[in-house]
């Protein structure tokens, strides 16, 4: 079959966790599945992570059977570095036409062995740590990534050739260039996930100018085993931190930053964290301030409850403001609301903003679904069918839809694989 | 200690001004914010809660909006949007209505149509008394002494002061006694109301917290403002007799040097509060309410109209010296009516007495601490 043009039963755009799973569910059903991914490897968000709450797990090792899952699935086609440029009807289905980027290395010949990445001289912020690491300019994205295929990062290549030469398989091609590729499915889900409130929206939070002052997607990596330090290390001077606060609502249910809504995830996030910061820098005082915390799911509130527990000081009062003293060390300004409207400010060595989420790509002009004002897919039943979309045979799952956790990512991505089917079906026995 | 809440708390403030605190979810990032809030004194956020709650009593006692002078860093960065700034000015306006003991005050915060009959009575009163008292219209030259006697004048300036007088200090007993209720423990004793009394003449003469707002560009300006009213509301009431001459001095004579500039000063003031309020370009300046937009052009007004007299008279045109005469009292007449005692004028009292009794209140828990605290006297 031509490789410009392939055919499916189903195409799941975004190659998170909710995609993944979408993928599978589909594919275990005996359904033909294209898994798009716009970065050079699936896995999404919920492989950069340390651990999951509320149990606990290491996030990698969850999430990384569920790639090589996908990857090693017959029914599973990936098209990573790949996006979707445009959609088109076609009957009761799609066709969709998407850029695969150029990796400058051959896909079908890389063993992903690295010994272009041990032989580049090139070192760059690394993406995958969130800029804080350093990677090489050629290089596998990350040790588990999937596919494990190198990629080059032609921006920032100096075009020495010692990759070339290094790579034992002949598979740098300086010349690569993007390629069209057609796919033509009956039913679509849109699993493109979420991305986290900038760091640098709010002017009293120092807009993203302050040196100790991380988010917490930042805090995921320092605390991951893979990360980039491998410890937690404060980023402005490399001091190991002895007092860490948390700042919740620094991205969510705040009108001056267009984000009126609760994030969900940040308050179990940031408890999670604090419990995990305690188990590796056990001197250190951790605390947290908040408006309210929501622990709405099974087993959050008694890990909330374990978290105070273990001695984490909850602290009532939005932070209006941060600053930072002369040694760097940031300083918040709060007015405690249960202990009579003190108003104080404390220094702390570290602060982690609770970033909060906002969909990471608006589909409604390729795809033409609609989303409501934040820009997340809308569902014309949300109470009834919350995966389907108002295009018939297209469907939206994970936190393209709305604020969501891991658990009901899950869950929202077997519903849409399950609505996806019956589609499927449906249309196949001219319903 | 019980709390009565009055249910009807927030609609009743509503009438005074375009507020929607019910938004607010009491994060307290407005007072975490606020340059000049403090753990004593830690607003807005504690006066929201009591507009929420209807705890009308404790409002009545607070006197934290006044030590609030509008930056709008807390309106800019409520995450509510629950507009903090515009809840604090609205609860100025109330307490101002509350101060009043004749009920005037509410009558012109809450409805347009009183606002507009209190400045015709104004005008009435000046153009009956005009016409009634004026003397002889002397046309080949200025008379403006033989117009409008400076002796009889005099008087009726020292009548009107004593009438905004007693008015205003009326009022302003009123939030005495709802600052300092009775029946409290341990009132402050009275040697602290004297001792702290230089609080009051600092900040009436500086208006110093003003500038600790983030932008003191506003408080330059209201200085200013305040110098040049300040200036001729004393040339008017204690020297109109050195002041109303038909006497023409050189420009650079103190009798005509003074006004000007004082004239200047207001008209700047004043028109920089106008410009504020029709480009909306500060959070201060979002919302005016009927007695906000008055207060100004009032003023302005007041300003220019003097500056005319001095003009006709300079310039040897009786008629026009005499007419716009009556015309400068109209206004001045309009002004101490609408936005007098009962308005927003009374502001120059509010706010140096609220920081004066601030200090009073610390002082006293300072002094009451002291109490509990010293040994016990060995018997």
């Amino acid at each position: 079959m031509d490789e410009n043009k392939l055919k499916a039963d189903a195409l799941v755009v975004g190659g998170g966790i909710a995609g993944m799973q979408s993928a599978l569910d589909l594919a275990d059903q005996g359904y033909q599945v294209i898994l798009v991914e716009k970065e050079p490897s699936i896995g999404g968000k919920m492989i950069m992570l340390s651990k999951v709450f509320p149990t606990l797990d290491c996030a990698s090792c969850i999430t990384t059977p569920k790639m090589s899952a996908v990857a090693n699935n017959k029914n599973i086609r990936i098209l990573s570095y790949s996006e979707i440029q445009s959609i088109q009807k076609n009957g009761s289905g799609f066709i969709a036409n998407v850029l695969k980027k150029p990796r400058f290395v051959v896909e079908e010949t890389c063993t992903g062995c690295r010994l272009c990445e041990y032989a580049c001289p090139v070192d760059i912020p690394n993406p995958f740590d969130l800029n804080i690491g350093a990677i090489r300019a050629v290089r596998v994205p990350f040790s588990t990534a999937v596919p494990q295929i190198a990629v080059l990062d032609m921006d920032n290549c100096i075009l020495c050739g010692k990759c070339a030469r290094a790579c034992p398989v002949d598979s740098i091609d300086f010349l690569q260039t993007e390629k069209e590729v057609e796919i033509e499915v009956d039913t679509l889900i849109i699993a493109t996930g979420f991305e986290t409130t900038p760091i640098d929206a709010k002017k009293e939070y120092g807009n993203g100018k302050l040196h100790n002052v991380i988010d917490g997607l930042i805090m995921e990596r320092l605390l991951a085993p893979t990360g980039p330090y491998a410890r937690v290390i404060r980023p402005g001077d490399g001091k190991e931190p002895e007092s860490i606060a948390y700042v919740q609502c620094a991205g969510s249910r705040d009108e001056t930053l267009g984000v009126p809504y609760c994030s969900r995830i940040c308050c179990m996030y940031a408890i999670k964290q604090a419990m995990l910061i305690a188990g590796s820098l056990p001197m250190a005082d951790i605390t947290i301030y908040y408006m309210d915390i929501r622990t709405f799911g099974k087993g959050y509130e008694q890990f909330y409850q374990n978290a105070q527990a273990m001695g984490i000081e909850f602290v009532k009062g939005k932070v209006a403001k941060i600053s930072e003293d002369e040694n760097q060390n940031p300083v918040v300004r709060v007015e405690l609301i249960d202990e009579n409207s003190q108003i104080i400010e404390r220094t702390h060595d570290m602060i982690v903003l609770s970033v909060g989420m906002i969909p990471k790509y608006n589909p409604s002009q390729v795809y033409g679904v609609n989303v409501d004002e934040f820009g997340f897919v809308k569902s014309p039943t949300p109470n009834l069918s919350s995966t389907k979309t108002n295009q018939p045979g297209i469907f939206a799952t994970g936190a393209s839809t709305g604020p969501m956790d891991i658990v009901d990512s899950i869950n929202s991505a077997s519903a849409a694989a399950s609505s996806a089917a019956s589609y499927l079906e449906s249309v196949r026995n001219g319903k | 200690m019980s709390t009565r809440v009055d249910p009807s708390l927030l609609q009743e403030i509503k009438k005074y001004g375009e507020i929607h605190v019910e938004d607010c979810f009491n994060c307290g990032n407005c007072t975490a914010v606020c340059p000049l809030s403090n753990s004593n004194t830690p607003f807005p956020r504690n006066n929201i809660r009591m507009l929420q709650l209807g705890m009308k009593d404790k409002l009545l006692e607070s006197i934290d909006p006044w030590l609030c002078y509008y930056c709008g860093e807390c309106t800019i960065t409520c995450p509510r949007q629950a507009d903090p700034a515009e809840a604090q000015m609205t609860m100025r306006r109330w307490l101002t209505a509350q101060y009043d003991w004749t009920g005037l005050s509410k009558k012109l915060y809450t409805s347009t149509a009183w606002s507009i009959g209190a400045l015709i009575i104004g005008a009435l009163i000046v153009i009956l008394l005009a016409l009634g008292l004026h003397g002889p219209l002397v046309t080949n030259q200025v008379e403006l002494n033989t117009f409008a006697d400076v002796h009889m004048m005099h008087t009726a300036d020292l009548i009107l002061a004593a009438l905004l007088g007693f008015f205003l200090l009326s009022n302003l007993f009123r939030m005495y006694l709802f600052t300092f209720p009775r029946g409290a423990q341990n009132p402050p004793p009275l040697s602290i109301f004297i001792t702290e009394a230089w609080q009051l003449v600092l900040h009436m003469l500086t208006q110093k917290r003003f500038g600790e707002c983030e932008d003191n560009k506003r408080w330059i300006n209201h200085l200013i403002l305040v110098f040049g009213y300040g200036t001729m509301f004393v040339l008017i009431v204690l020297f109109l007799s050195w002041f109303q001459t038909d006497e023409l001095y050189p420009i650079y004579h103190p009798q005509r040097l003074i006004g000007y500039v004082a004239a200047l000063a207001i008209i700047y003031g004043s028109g920089d509060a106008l410009i504020g309020r029709i480009t909306k370009k500060h959070q201060m300046h979002r919302y005016s309410q009927i007695s906000d937009w008055l207060f100004p052009i009032l003023l302005i007004l007041l300003a220019i109209s003097g500056l005319m007299i001095s003009a006709f008279r300079v310039s040897g045109l009786p008629i026009l010296t005499y007419y716009t005469y009556v015309g400068h009292l109209v206004v001045m007449m309009m002004l101490y009516i609408c936005i007098g005692p009962m308005g927003k004028w009374a502001h120059l009292l509010y706010r140096p007495f609220a920081v004066y009794f601030q200090a009073v209140k610390e002082k006293a828990e300072e002094h009451n601490k002291a109490i509990a605290h010293a040994p016990a006297p060995v018997s």
